[in-house]
């Protein structure tokens, strides 16, 4: 029983009646500790959507959504937040660190924001820095580093605080395919220590190195391959032209 | 909070952050620079202003004195028979005045005013002549140089005695010793028995001696005035002046004084009682006015000021967005961010402030050196100037900071 997500009926509604954008309609998805799952799906699917509300920046419109045994689809601003903080570990494309912080003062942000102290803080994050292979920048801003250092750094930020999920968006998008594939060993090495990931791409490579695949499509789930729980609860109600398009 | 750091992480931040945007940040600090300078240098300016004029009262012999002078009882028509008769204000007056609270009352002067020629070997001068008595020598400042002053048995004899101002002293005696030497005032030879020092005080550098006039005195025994120069039995006198230091009996000590004059004098109001501490009080409440319009002007810059940092914070959150966004997403509360934007503008304000103050002070000094008076601060113009930048800069902070506070983590990762 240890559902690191579990979903029901998630909707996403943006905008109100005349212009409204249904993103999400009734998204049922369980993801078990230890999983790495791919999230895949052409722009407009509905992923990032899905990605904001499994990574607690948005709310959804309606449904239920527990990460780790917690129901936070009613969460206040600040208590997202905590949630962020204690238990999600965000991976951008962009990397998004921050250029006048050191990179060792980017990995102890998290920890500062946990209320870890000083010390602990710095050992902690030199001990990540280790972890991801670059202790020797740690006094160095980003803009010196190269983009796979960066994306190192990224992931040594979002394991700083031994969150129950992982979550990277295309984290080797902006990324030469050498760099990308040392990183994407990075992950597979974190799967391995156990950790759960949730990765979007539009890769079909990068997917394939995922042991489950979820695939969105106008906001519904038309495919979760190698799936170790429930199969979607809801199968489109009409072949979908699209599923026989991805299925040829 | 101090276990984790948090704080100085904030301030260190911040400080890297305004290090970062020095131009932006020195223009933010502008505003508060120049709202602490102004209002510090205002009341400095003002205060060093009113000092000074305090220092003049104080070398007139002090604020401390209750004057009593004649005043004429009848306004129109014809006097009566009773105002007539009244003799107005006399030694008894003075006497009279001391006995009503002599532990309160710290000196007694009267004064009597006459003018005659006097006729030295150098000189030959109208002059106006002040017939004194009791105090009044350290009531107005005077102090004995060469010589003595009166004694009493001077006053109670009406001793042709005569003491001589600095600048009477050099008319008279250009060429030597005045005291023991021999002048003629009126037809009366007096002896010089006592020459003063000299009375400077110059408002601003660049003035003249106003007290040059005080140099001028001729002084006699009041009773020698009033009988020999003005032939005036009655030894009336101009002026009688009580020094009382507590100001708070001046009020119940004008009162019984009032009645006590009315009385010697017939019930007849022919006096006028006046309070030169009052005097000066109301003069220094329409110097609070110039505070008022200074700190006015200072408080007016910082609102502009202020008006500029929160346009400039405002522009400036657009572009650190998405900086905010990742903040959030990695765990920043909305209270943090916050937290972060108000040290980041009362770092600046701090700053602002800090350099302010040395130009108010570098604005003061050159201001009271231009006006030619000494430069006086006092520690209450810093706390009143360092704490109207830091409650204006917190006012002013807060819009951005809150706008900053409540953006959506995703909206902010995603802007561009």
């Amino acid at each position: 029983m240890s559902h690191i997500i579990e979903t029901r009926q998630l909707t996403k509604v943006f905008g109100s009646n005349g212009t409204a954008v249904h993103a999400l309609r009734g998204i049922d998805l369980t993801v078990e500790r230890g999983e790495f799952v791919a999230l895949v799906g052409p722009s407009g699917s509905g992923k990032s959507t899905l990605m904001a509300i499994i990574g607690c920046l948005d709310s959804p419109t309606g449904g239920t959504y527990a990460l780790d045994g917690h129901a936070v689809e009613k969460l206040s601003g600040t208590a997202l937040a905590h949630i962020r903080n204690e238990k999600l570990g965000f991976i951008f494309q962009s990397y998004n660190l921050l250029p006048k912080a050191s990179i060792l003062r980017n990995v102890e942000l998290p920890l500062l924001y946990a209320g870890v102290g000083r010390k602990e803080r710095r050992v902690r994050a030199m001990e990540l820095l280790e972890k991801v292979g670059i202790p020797d920048k740690a006094n160095v801003l980003p803009a010196a580093l190269s983009g796979g250092q960066r994306q190192r750094v990224a992931v040594a930020r979002a394991l700083a605080n031994r969150p129950a999920l992982l979550l990277a968006d295309e984290p080797t998008g902006a990324l030469d395919s050498k760099s990308g594939a040392e990183v994407l060993e990075l992950f597979k090495e974190l799967h391995q220590q156990g950790n759960t990931i949730v990765l979007v791409t539009h890769d079909a490579g990068i997917a394939a190195l995922a042991q489950r695949r979820v695939e969105l499509r106008d906001g519904n789930i038309v495919l979760d391959h190698g799936t170790t729980s429930t199969p979607p609860s809801t199968p489109p109600s009409a072949p979908d032209p699209h599923l026989q398009q991805a299925a040829a | 909070m101090s276990r984790t750091g948090a704080f100085s992480e904030r301030f260190r931040n911040a400080w890297v952050e305004m290090r970062e945007n020095f131009g932006r940040s020195t223009l933010q600090a502008l505003g508060v620079m120049l709202g602490v300078a102004s209002v510090l240098g205002g009341f400095s300016i003002s205060d060093s202003q009113r000092k000074r004029s305090d220092e003049a009262w104080m070398k007139l012999g002090g604020m401390d004195k209750l004057n009593v002078q004649p005043a004429a009882a009848v306004t129109d028509s014809q006097p009566s028979a009773l105002q007539m008769a009244n003799l107005g204000l006399r030694s008894n007056d003075a006497t009279g005045g001391e006995e009503l609270d002599s532990k309160s009352v710290q000196g007694v002067s009267v004064q009597k005013n006459a003018r005659a020629r006097v006729i030295s070997p150098s000189a030959d001068q109208e002059r106006a002549l002040t017939g004194i008595g009791g105090d009044y020598l350290p009531l107005n400042g005077y102090e004995i140089e060469k010589g003595r002053g009166f004694a009493a048995e001077d006053i109670a004899k009406a001793s042709p005695v005569a003491i001589l101002g600095f600048e009477a002293a050099s008319v008279f005696f250009p060429t030597g010793e005045a005291v023991g030497q021999t002048m003629r005032v009126g037809s009366t030879p007096v002896t010089v028995i006592g020459v003063l020092k000299e009375k400077v005080f110059r408002f601003r550098n660049s003035q003249g001696n106003r007290f040059a006039w005080r140099n001028r005195i001729v002084a006699l025994p009041s009773t020698l005035v009033s009988t020999r120069m003005q032939g005036d039995a009655y030894r009336r006198l101009d002026r009688v002046v009580f020094r009382i230091p507590d100001l708070n009996v001046m009020q119940k000590f004008t009162t019984g004084l009032t009645q006590l004059l009315k009385s010697n004098h017939r019930g007849q109001a022919d006096f006028r009682i006046d309070d030169i501490g009052a005097r000066i009080r109301k003069r220094r409440s329409q110097g609070d006015v110039y505070n008022v319009i200074f700190m006015l002007s200072g408080v007016l810059s910082l609102i502009g000021g202020g008006m500029v940092n929160v346009n400039i914070q405002m522009a400036t959150l657009k572009e650190r967005v998405r900086e905010v966004g990742v903040k959030m997403a990695i765990g920043a509360s909305g209270r943090e961010v916050f937290k972060e934007f108000m040290t980041e503008a009362l770092l600046i304000t701090g700053f602002g402030s800090f350099v302010g103050l040395f130009l108010g002070i570098a604005f003061s000094k050159v201001i009271t050196a231009a006006i030619g008076i000494p430069l006086f601060m006092k520690a209450d113009s810093f706390v009143w100037a360092t704490g109207l930048a830091v409650a204006f800069g917190f006012v002013f902070a807060l819009f951005p900071a809150f706008k900053a506070s409540r953006l959506s983590p995703m909206e902010a990762l995603r802007y561009e």
